[in-house]
């Protein structure tokens, strides 16, 4: 008996089959393949974060310390606790949704030859997507400064926005202060050209990502303000003691300038 | 004889890009560097190949009034097994390739041979013509990223090539419509090779 293959009960029964073959296929090499992938997307993470430490040839699992900030202060997060450990690289576009009395941002920390730095997630907007990032800072003569910078962006326009992600660009944001005289954050690209020590030159034709780059800084820096005044206000503690031993006069001096932060 | 022909014919004189001027969206779009032009190029190839093989093989059983909702699960499914793979050995080329990856379904050079060419020919004659479509498009996609990458990037592969030489990058090469006036100075320069091709 001859099949009619332009019969409807023939061509139900085929595309069952093939839907059916097709998707246990499919199903077979994602999971198959699942590992490897989320495998490939932390390490890129664990190797952005290594970059804004500027020190890319480190392994990160051998000289970082995980951590979430918890009312201003610095808990470790514990490296056996998978669930807490995956947290600390959930898309960064989530973070968009946490508020500040959420209060529990992850934050990467390294140390090293008395140097201690600590790294956040960035997310944002540019022109035409996601951007994203990773900031290192640290504080210097009791000022947190940008130590290094990793961004990267989803479509940003190639040669204008997207420089953005190069190093050359990155490198511009080194040793920028985060806060001005009147505690305000103040690092931004900038139009014309920087202005003073917080200001970074813009991208000429890029400028609408930059704004989404100023916005992202802001935002995303914004959320740990707490811990780093607290972290600035340790520094300028331990400074000020090691200095009222030997030099008592020191004292107004370095004790003004903590308390504007402070506030 | 015939194979011969089947398998050089798309390389240059029915060249899918340049003569069809199929799989434009994705010349343009993946050429700013050679690795991800070379491994799209690499990739449609597989699709065009193994498309054109199990179509070639499936044609005596599908139903004519579905047969393009059958090609489409085919490439389709192709399609996902390439991106898979890719994003698990070759994260960064596949990051570089983003959506143009899953957009392989949409290259009309892919289903057009399916279309063209495998429903109506034998298992192995019709793997090569994929084979050979794939590699015509590949071709055209190395060639245009070649010129891209050294002048815009002045690397070749991510290697300094003329940078060295002072040579101060041109960014115009990469933005798209460059892309588009290097297919067509390419195509150009085949047609007044091939005069066979050129309109009266």
């Amino acid at each position: 008996m001859a099949i009619n293959k332009n019969s409807n009960a023939y061509i139900i029964i085929y595309t069952v089959v093939m839907v059916v073959i097709v998707g246990a296929l499919l199903a077979f090499l994602a999971t198959s393949l699942k590992d490897k992938q989320a495998a490939n997307v932390l390490n890129e993470k664990k190797v952005s974060i290594m970059k804004a430490f500027g020190s890319a040839e480190e392994n990160f699992d051998d000289v970082v310390t995980m951590g979430r900030i918890v009312d201003g202060a610095f808990v470790e997060v514990n490296k056996e606790d998978k669930a807490a450990v995956d947290a600390m690289f959930a898309d960064l576009a989530d973070l968009k949704g946490l508020t500040a009395s959420e209060n529990e941002f992850p934050i990467f920390k390294y140390e090293k030859d008395g140097v201690t730095k600590y790294v956040a997630p960035m997310a944002g907007k540019g022109l035409w997507g996601d951007i994203w990032g990773y900031v290192s800072l640290n504080v210097v003569d009791q000022k947190v400064q940008i130590s290094g910078i990793v961004m990267d962006h989803a479509g940003e326009t190639p040669g204008l926005g997207a420089e953005i992600a190069t190093e050359i660009w990155q490198k511009k944001f080194e040793g920028k202060v985060l806060y001005n005289a009147e505690g305000e954050f103040a690092v931004r690209m900038q139009k014309g050209g920087a202005q003073n020590d917080h200001q970074v030159d813009a991208i000429t034709g890029g400028t609408k990502t930059c704004d989404g780059v100023n916005a992202m800084l802001a935002n995303s820096i914004g959320k740990y303000k707490s811990f780093l005044d607290t972290l600035t206000a340790a520094v300028a503690e331990d400074t000020t003691s090691e200095e009222q031993a030997q030099e008592p006069v020191a004292e107004d001096v370095n004790v003004e300038p903590t308390k504007v932060e402070e506030e | 004889m015939k194979l011969s022909k089947n398998f050089t014919n798309p390389l240059a004189a029915n060249n899918p890009v340049i003569v069809q001027i199929l799989g434009i969206c994705s010349a343009l779009a993946v050429t700013v560097k050679l690795e991800p032009a070379f491994v799209m190029g690499l990739s449609v190839t597989f699709v065009t190949a193994f498309s054109n093989l199990v179509m070639s093989l499936m044609r005596n059983g599908v139903p004519s009034r579905i047969r393009i909702i059958v090609q489409l699960v085919v490439i389709a499914t192709l399609v996902i097994v390439v991106d898979q793979f890719l994003r698990a050995f070759m994260y960064d080329v596949s990051k570089q390739l983003s959506v143009y990856v899953g957009l392989i379904i949409t290259n009309c050079i892919v289903m057009g041979r399916v279309e063209a060419f495998a429903l109506g020919n034998k298992p192995w004659d019709s793997f090569v013509d994929g084979v050979a479509n794939g590699l015509g498009y590949a071709f055209i996609l190395v060639l245009v990223a070649f010129f891209r990458e050294l002048f815009g990037s002045g690397t070749l592969f991510g290697f300094d090539v003329i940078a060295r030489f002072g040579y101060v990058n041109n960014s115009l090469m990469l933005f798209p419509p460059m892309a588009l006036i290097i297919v067509g100075v390419i195509i150009w320069v085949h047609r007044s090779i091939n005069k066979d091709l050129q309109e009266k």
